[in-house]
C-alpha cells in the first residue's frame, strides 16, 4: 500500500487493529483466552458497560456530557427490584419501570440544561447525588433482594448460546446506529454537536434534540440497571459506582469526539469491546490489582493518542 | 421533533415521584432523625454520632441497633453519616464539640485519618466512644471486633472442608482499606499454616458483586476444574462467586466462604448455595457503643476495650442468624 494511502486506512481501522492486536498478545501469553467460552464470556462482561455507553454516546455526540449514569443504574435497578419480586408482576413491569426511571432522570437532565441553561457538567452531577440518594432511599440503604426467577434469567440465560444481556447490547446498538444514521432526529444529533449555531439557525430544534439525546441516554442508563439487577439477582443502591466514567472512556476511545459532531455507536462498540478484553485478559494473567489500574489506564491514553496521531 | 412543553415535563417529573412513591414495600425510612423514647427525664443526655458510611448495609444495621438502644435507654441521638469521608467526618465531630454534647460515638472511617476527630473530643472533655473500627489515637472507650479474626474463621473452615489440600482463590476488598488488610492479613496467617493450600490468584473486586462476578467468571476461564475454594472478603462479592459458579455448573465443586452475614448471604447460607459466612455483631457493637456512651457521660465505669467475638455460620446455624437479622 502507498505511505499516502496508509493514514485514512488506519484511521478508520486503527483501533480495530490495536484490538486485534492485543488479543493476539493476551492469546500467546494465555492459551486460554481464545476460545469459545472465554469470548462468550467477555462479550457477555462488556454487556452492561456497552449499554451505557452506547446511551451516551447520543449526548456526546450533541457535544454534551453525562456525569449521572453510575447513579442512574443504582436507581433503576432498585427501582424494578421492588416490583420484581416472585409471584407479583409479569417481568415486564420491573424492565418497564426501570427503563421509565431512567429515561425520566435523563428527560430532567435535558429540562433543566436546555431550559435552564446550565452546564450539563453541573446537571448531571447534580443527577448523580439526587439519584444516589433516591436509591438509597428506596432501598433504605440495603440491597432488594429475592427477585422472581423470571427476572433473574435476565440477566443470566442464554439464547442460542448468546448471553441475553450481550443480545440486549446488540438490540440497543443496531438501533441506535440505524437511529443516527438514518432517522432526521439522528442526523439532527451531529448537527447540534457539530456547530450549534449553525443548526439553531438552519431551523433544527436544539432543545428537542438535546431533550431526546439525554432522554435515550437515560433509558438506556435504566435498562443497563435492569440488566445489571437481574445478573447479580439483587437491586443494590450502592451498584454502579464511577460507571459513567467506564462508559465514557469507551465512547472517546471508539472515536467520538468530547467536543461533538463526531463519532458514532460502531467506534463505542469496539472501545467497549477493547476495555472489556484488557480486564478480561489482565485478570486470566492475575496481573496484581495494583498494576492493573496503571495498565488500564495507560492502554486507555494510550488508545485514544494513537487514534488522534492517525486522524490528524 | 416536536418541542416539549414545560408542562408535560413537570408532568414526567410528577409521574416518576408517583411510581417511586407506591413501589410496593420499598419506602422504609432510614430514621436518620433522634430517637424519641418514654417521658423525657429532667436532664434528657444526647449523643452525637458519626457513622463512616450510611449506604453499607452494616453500617445500616449498626445504625438501627443504636436507634433501638438509645431508644430503651431514653437519650437522645443526633446521627450524621460521614460518607466514606474521613475530613467529613471531623467536622462532624468538631460540631458535636460545639453543640456541646453529652458524648460522640464515633465509628472512623480511617485509622489515621480519622484519628485528629478523637483528639478533639478527648481535649474538649467530652467522652468518645469508637465503635466498629479503631483509630490511631486511643478513644475514651471501644467497642467492636478484630477483623482479622473473621477472615481467620472463614479460611479454617475452608481448609478443614479441603481437609488441608487443595487450590483456593481469594477477592480482597477495596485495597488499602482498614477491613481489606487486616482480612487478607488474617486469611494469609492460616494460608502459611498449611502450606498445601495454594492460593491460585488473589485479586480485588472492591466490596462490589457485579465485579466480583466479572472476576470470578474470569477466574473459571483462567482455572476451571482447578479451582476448589473461594474467600472473598465480604459477602457481596461472595455472593458475586456463587452466582458466576452457579451459573458455569461449578458451585457443587467449590467451596464458598465470605464475611459479614447480611441477610441476603444468611439467606443463601440457609438454600446451601453459600458454604460459609462469618457474623459480625451489629446489635451488639451498636448497641454496646450507645450504653457506653450513656455510662461514660453519666461519669461511671465502663470497659476501656470490648472485643465482641464473631461466629462462623454455616448450613447448620444459619436459621438462627437469620431471626436476629431484621429482614424487610
Amino acid at each position: 500500500m502507498h505511505p499516502r494511502n496508509i493514514r485514512p486506512w488506519l484511521a478508520r481501522y486503527g483501533l480495530l487493529l490495536a484490538l486485534v492486536g492485543i488479543s493476539l498478545a493476551l492469546s500467546l501469553a494465555k492459551p486460554g483466552f481464545l476460545t469459545v467460552s472465554n469470548l462468550i464470556n467477555v462479550i457477555r462482561q462488556i454487556s452492561i458497560n456497552g449499554i451505557l455507553a452506547v446511551g451516551v454516546t447520543y449526548v456526546l455526540l450533541t457535544g454534551g456530557v453525562d456525569l449521572s449514569l453510575g447513579s442512574l443504574v443504582a436507581l433503576s435497578g432498585v427501582a424494578a427490584a421492588c416490583w420484581a419480586h416472585p409471584g407479583e408482576y409479569p417481568v415486564v413491569v420491573p424492565v418497564l419501570i426501570g427503563v421509565l426511571a431512567g429515561a425520566l432522570c435523563g428527560a430532567a437532565n435535558g429540562a433543566v440544561i436546555t431550559w435552564g441553561r446550565v452546564a450539563p457538567f453541573i446537571v448531571t452531577l447534580g443527577m448523580m447525588t439526587v439519584a444516589r440518594g433516591l436509591a438509597l432511599v428506596i432501598s433504605g440503604g440495603r440491597p432488594v433482594s429475592n427477585l422472581s426467577r423470571a427476572f433473574t434469567t435476565l440477566g443470566s440465560a442464554d439464547l442460542l448460546g448468546i448471553p441475553v444481556p450481550a443480545l440486549i447490547l446488540a438490540a440497543v446498538a443496531l438501533a441506535s446506529h440505524l437511529c443516527l444514521r438514518h432517522l432526521r432526529v439522528g442526523r439532527y444529533v451531529y448537527a447540534v454537536g457539530g456547530n450549534e449555531f449553525a443548526a439553531r439557525a438552519s431551523g433544527i430544534n436544539v432543545v428537542g434534540v438535546k431533550l431526546f439525546a439525554y432522554t435515550v441516554c437515560g433509558a438506556c442508563a435504566g435498562l443497563a440497571g435492569v440488566v445489571l439487577a437481574s445478573r447479580i439477582t439483587t437491586g443494590q443502591p450502592n451498584a454502579g459506582l464511577a460507571y459513567e466514567l467506564d462508559a465514557i472512556a469507551a465512547v472517546v476511545i471508539g472515536g467520538t469526539s468530547l467536543s461533538g459532531g463526531v463519532g458514532g455507536v460502531g467506534g463505542t462498540l469496539l472501545g467497549a469491546l477493547l476495555m472489556g478484553v484488557i480486564n478480561n485478559g489482565l485478570d486470566l494473567l492475575n496481573v496484581s490489582s495494583y498494576y492493573q489500574q496503571i495498565v488500564k489506564g495507560l492502554i486507555i491514553v494510550g488508545a485514544v493518542w494513537l487514534d488522534k496521531r492517525s486522524t490528524k | 421533533m416536536k418541542p416539549r412543553s414545560k408542562i408535560s415535563g413537570t408532568l414526567l417529573a410528577l409521574g416518576w415521584a408517583v411510581a417511586v412513591a407506591v413501589a410496593p414495600g420499598c419506602g422504609r425510612p432510614t430514621g436518620t432523625k433522634t430517637a424519641e423514647a418514654g417521658a423525657a427525664p429532667a436532664q434528657r443526655l444526647t449523643i452525637g454520632v458519626s457513622l463512616m458510611n450510611l449506604s453499607n448495609e452494616f453500617i445500616v444495621m449498626l445504625h438501627q441497633a443504636m436507634l433501638a438502644r438509645a431508644g430503651e435507654l431514653g437519650v437522645a441521638l443526633i446521627v450524621t453519616d460521614a460518607q466514606r469521608s474521613a475530613e467529613r467526618q471531623v467536622q462532624q465531630v468538631e460540631s458535636f464539640i460545639a453543640q456541646r454534647v453529652d458524648a460522640i460515638i464515633l465509628n472512623p472511617c480511617e485509622v489515621e485519618a480519622s484519628a485528629p476527630a478523637v483528639e478533639k473530643a478527648l481535649a474538649a472533655g467530652i467522652p468518645i466512644v469508637n465503635v466498629n473500627s479503631e483509630t490511631r489515637t486511643p478513644p475514651t472507650a471501644f467497642i467492636g471486633s478484630r477483623d482479622e479474626e473473621s477472615a481467620r474463621l472463614a479460611m479454617e473452615y475452608i481448609v478443614q472442608r479441603l481437609g488441608g489440600r487443595g487450590n483456593i482463590v481469594m477477592m480482597h476488598g477495596f485495597m488499602g482499606q482498614a477491613a481489606q488488610i487486616k482480612r487478607d492479613r488474617g486469611a494469609r496467617e492460616v494460608l502459611a499454616r498449611h502450606p498445601d493450600i495454594k492460593l491460585l490468584a488473589d485479586q480485588t473486586a472492591e466490596w462490589d458483586r457485579a465485579k466480583a462476578m466479572s472476576l470470578m467468571e474470569n477466574w473459571i476461564q483462567a482455572y476451571g476444574e482447578k479451582l476448589e475454594a473461594v474467600f472473598a472478603h465480604n459477602d457481596e462479592m461472595g455472593m458475586g462467586a456463587v452466582i458466576a459458579l452457579e451459573q458455569a455448573r461449578l458451585k457443587s465443586k467449590v467451596i464458598v466462604a465470605s464475611v459479614d452475614a447480611i441477610a441476603d448471604a444468611l439467606q443463601a447460607v440457609q438454600d446451601g448455595r453459600l458454604d460459609a459466612t462469618v457474623f459480625q455483631d451489629a446489635k451488639g457493637q451498636g448497641g454496646g457503643a450507645v450504653e457506653a456512651a450513656v455510662r461514660l457521660a453519666r461519669q461511671e465505669t465502663c470497659a476501656k476495650e470490648v472485643f465482641i467475638p464473631f461466629q462462623l455460620v454455616t448450613r447448620t446455624n444459619a436459621g438462627q442468624f437469620l431471626q436476629t437479622v431484621s429482614r424487610p
